[in-house]
């Protein structure tokens, strides 16, 4: 599953990997032939360009795909999803896999933000906001310095957020005592709110990753944790900056959920934690980490709501869309790992 | 000074935890004022039935250093597919989910083998599409299952306190720990999650194995969805992530670790036992859900501490300071009974 499993290991691909990448920046310009060569048989463009391919030909013969109104609809479906994938997706690229407490979290956040709405509107989204950050970095905090498995510990993890929930809640669905959310529900120019926030959230963690040092920290933490080590990263500290941001991610989603929902009970994360996943592999991040982006993630969110939009349109069924979204998600797996192999066959 | 455990984790995991939910089992009539009876055994071993091979299912690959999400898949996809085929025939239901099952895994563990793919976004890949499959096999429905003959004779009692879906769930622990115990196969998948490229130079033929240890992981599934779809008279095409979860945690009290290499047949049907033993004294007292859920938590968490190198690590510098400081060098040593 994780590193230590894999046999081809990491151990030195990490210092190739960055070199090749290097070496690719610099020798692109001198041979566009053969770098473009590169771009055209690697098989991870070749699945996105056939299957963007696909959508296209599959929308131009369906009547209302290609609309303004339809296009609304598919972006403000996938802001849901899109906002906490964006942290899921740091989160993974510093290699510490995914988390299954994704929906507890969602809901417990929800809760607290309609619970505290007699409060103020800024203060709820405050507190909510809070809460997500510290239940995640904590969980964030125990992977980081004790190198516990995220999977098993965000396991334990839902167990105990939703644990406590139904504790504190008694189990009933919380309603506020006052609604000062409904500026949450806005459509400014037609869109969600959430549309705007997912798309500044993108360009935030784009720039967080691509240009910051901690941000350069997670790809070489999540593609080779021991020459991080070495090298004098401080490994834990970064690896909890992800999962706060992760969690500051996942916060935000349960206020808009909350917001959207007016009540929040047990059950309003539904499969928030799968989706979630399915969007940052159909990005092409790679699970074991070190590669991908938060732009990649936005693709895929937004592909998959492209392609369910779609699959609704032609009048197939939720099965059929969720069938779809398995095959996506198997045939990008296979194409990332296919690229991120070959160099070392 | 703190004696350290002379036993191996996944003998002392599986054995604490089952001791504990056992205990509290037997002093459940303190709280409930009504003595134990057949039934109450009765209704553990129906819960061992529902999660037993899909945990066996999940432990193997564990075992191996892989971890198969799509168990559930299989597992819906296995019961939709027998009430949907078997409605006549059930024995013709059970051979057709058992197949899809097992060419489902074999396709995944070919792929997962061969090109040595991470079987966490493969398997969660194969989990969605057979979620959205076995969807569209029913429009999102459950599915009655109109054979009453299967269903009574899947139900009747054997013993008092078996059922045949029970006894199906220990036949596979007892082939499989046969299997593990008797054969070289139980070292190899142990040293292939243990340390693979050592066991490929040492013969280990991984790719096979791998190969053939999920079409074991996509079968047993498969069965175990099947059996429980003709107990219920019904098949539900989405249980949620519950069932995943559980046998999870049934795999993990087993004393399986989820970096592979660690765990034993035996062990997993401890642990399957110990949830639904818990689930039986969640029926039996009535108490809150979420004493459950704050229990599995805390169940995770102490498993959590034992698999994380980090902590140990931490640990065990802590003692050997705290033995210096005492004045004896004599680092403790772990006794392996092997």
């Amino acid at each position: 599953m994780t590193a230590p499993n894999n046999d081809h290991s990491r151990d030195g691909a990490a210092a190739t990997g960055l070199a090749e990448q290097q070496a690719n920046a610099e020798t692109a310009p001198q041979m566009p032939g053969r770098f473009l060569a590169r771009r055209c048989t690697d098989p991870l463009n070749v699945v996105i360009v056939l299957v963007v391919l696909a959508v296209i030909v599959t929308g131009v013969l369906t009547t209302r795909f290609f609309s303004v109104a339809n296009a609304r609809a598919i972006l403000s479906s996938s802001a849901w999803v899109g906002i906490t994938a964006i942290g899921a997706t740091i989160v993974m690229i510093a290699g510490s896999a995914v988390s299954l407490a994704v929906s507890e979290t969602a809901t417990v956040v929800a809760m607290i933000f309609l619970a505290t709405q007699q409060f103020g509107l800024a203060t709820a989204i405050v507190l909510a906001l809070l809460a997500g950050v510290a239940v995640t970095a904590l969980q964030g905090a125990v992977i980081g310095f004790w190198t516990a498995n995220p999977i098993v510990l965000t396991i334990a993890a839902g167990f105990a957020i939703s644990g406590v929930a139904t504790w504190i809640s008694g189990g009933t669905t919380v309603y506020p005592q006052v609604t000062r959310f409904n500026g949450l529900n806005d459509t400014p120019l037609g869109l969600p709110l959430a549309v705007y926030v997912l798309l500044v959230l993108t360009a935030a963690a784009q720039w967080f990753l691509r240009r910051t040092t901690a941000g350069r920290h997670m790809y070489l933490i999540g593609e080779n944790p021991r020459a991080a080590r070495a090298a004098g990263l401080p490994v834990a500290q970064v690896t909890v900056i992800a999962w706060a941001t992760f969690g500051f991610c996942i916060a935000i989603t349960g206020v808009f959920l909350a917001a959207f929902n007016t009540s929040a009970n047990s059950a309003l994360g539904g499969t928030l934690s799968l989706d979630v996943i399915a969007a940052v592999l159909a990005g092409g991040t790679a699970i074991g980490g070190g590669r991908g982006s938060a732009l990649r993630t936005l693709g895929g969110a937004v592909l998959i709501s492209a392609i369910s939009d779609l699959l609704l349109l032609r009048g197939f069924s939720t099965g059929i869309q969720l069938l779809v979204k398995g095959i996506l998600v198997a045939f990008v797996v296979i194409a990332v790992h296919v690229r991120s192999t070959r160099g070392r066959q | 000074m703190i004696r350290r455990a002379a036993l191996p984790p996944e003998t002392l995991v599986p054995g604490v935890a089952f001791l504990v939910v056992l205990v509290t089992f037997l002093c459940t009539p303190l709280i409930t004022g009504k003595a134990l009876t057949t039934f109450d055994v009765y209704n553990t071993l129906q819960g061992l039935a529902q999660l037993g091979l899909l945990t066996l299912g999940l432990g193997v690959t564990m075992i191996a250093g892989e971890f198969d999400l799509s168990v559930a898949g299989t597992y819906v996809i296995g019961g939709m597919l027998a009430v949907r085929t078997g409605q006549s025939s059930a024995i013709l239901g059970v051979v057709i989910a058992v197949l899809a099952g097992a060419a489902i895994g074999a396709v995944q563990g070919g792929l997962i083998a061969r090109l040595r793919i991470p079987s966490l976004p493969v398997t969660l890949a194969t989990y969605i599409a057979l979620l959205g499959l076995a969807s569209a096999m029913s429009g999102g429905l459950s599915v009655t299952y109109t054979n009453t003959a299967a269903t009574l004779w899947i139900d009747r009692k054997i013993a008092d306190i078996f059922t045949v879906p029970s006894l199906v769930a220990v036949v596979g622990f007892v082939i499989a720990a046969a299997i593990f115990g008797g054969t070289r196969l139980g070292r190899e998948i142990r040293a292939i999650g243990g340390d693979r490229r050592a066991s490929r130079v040492a013969g280990v033929r991984v790719e096979r194995t791998l190969v053939g240890l999920f079409t074991i992981s996509g079968t047993l599934p498969a069965l175990g969805g099947a059996l429980f779809s003709y107990a219920y008279a019904s098949a539900n095409p989405d249980p949620g992530l519950q069932p995943l979860i559980l046998a999870t945690v049934g795999c993990l009290v087993g004393g399986v670790s989820l970096a592979g290499g660690r765990g034993l047949p035996a062990g997993l049907l401890v642990g399957a036992l110990a949830v639904a033993l818990l689930g039986q004294i969640d029926a039996m007292t009535a108490i809150p859900d979420y004493y459950t859920d704050l229990l599995y938590a805390a169940l995770l968490g102490v498993i959590v501490a034992v698999d994380a190198p980090g902590l140990r690590r931490g640990l065990e510098r802590l003692r050997a300071r705290t033995l210096t400081t005492r004045g004896s060098d004599r680092r403790p040593e772990r006794v392996i009974d092997k």
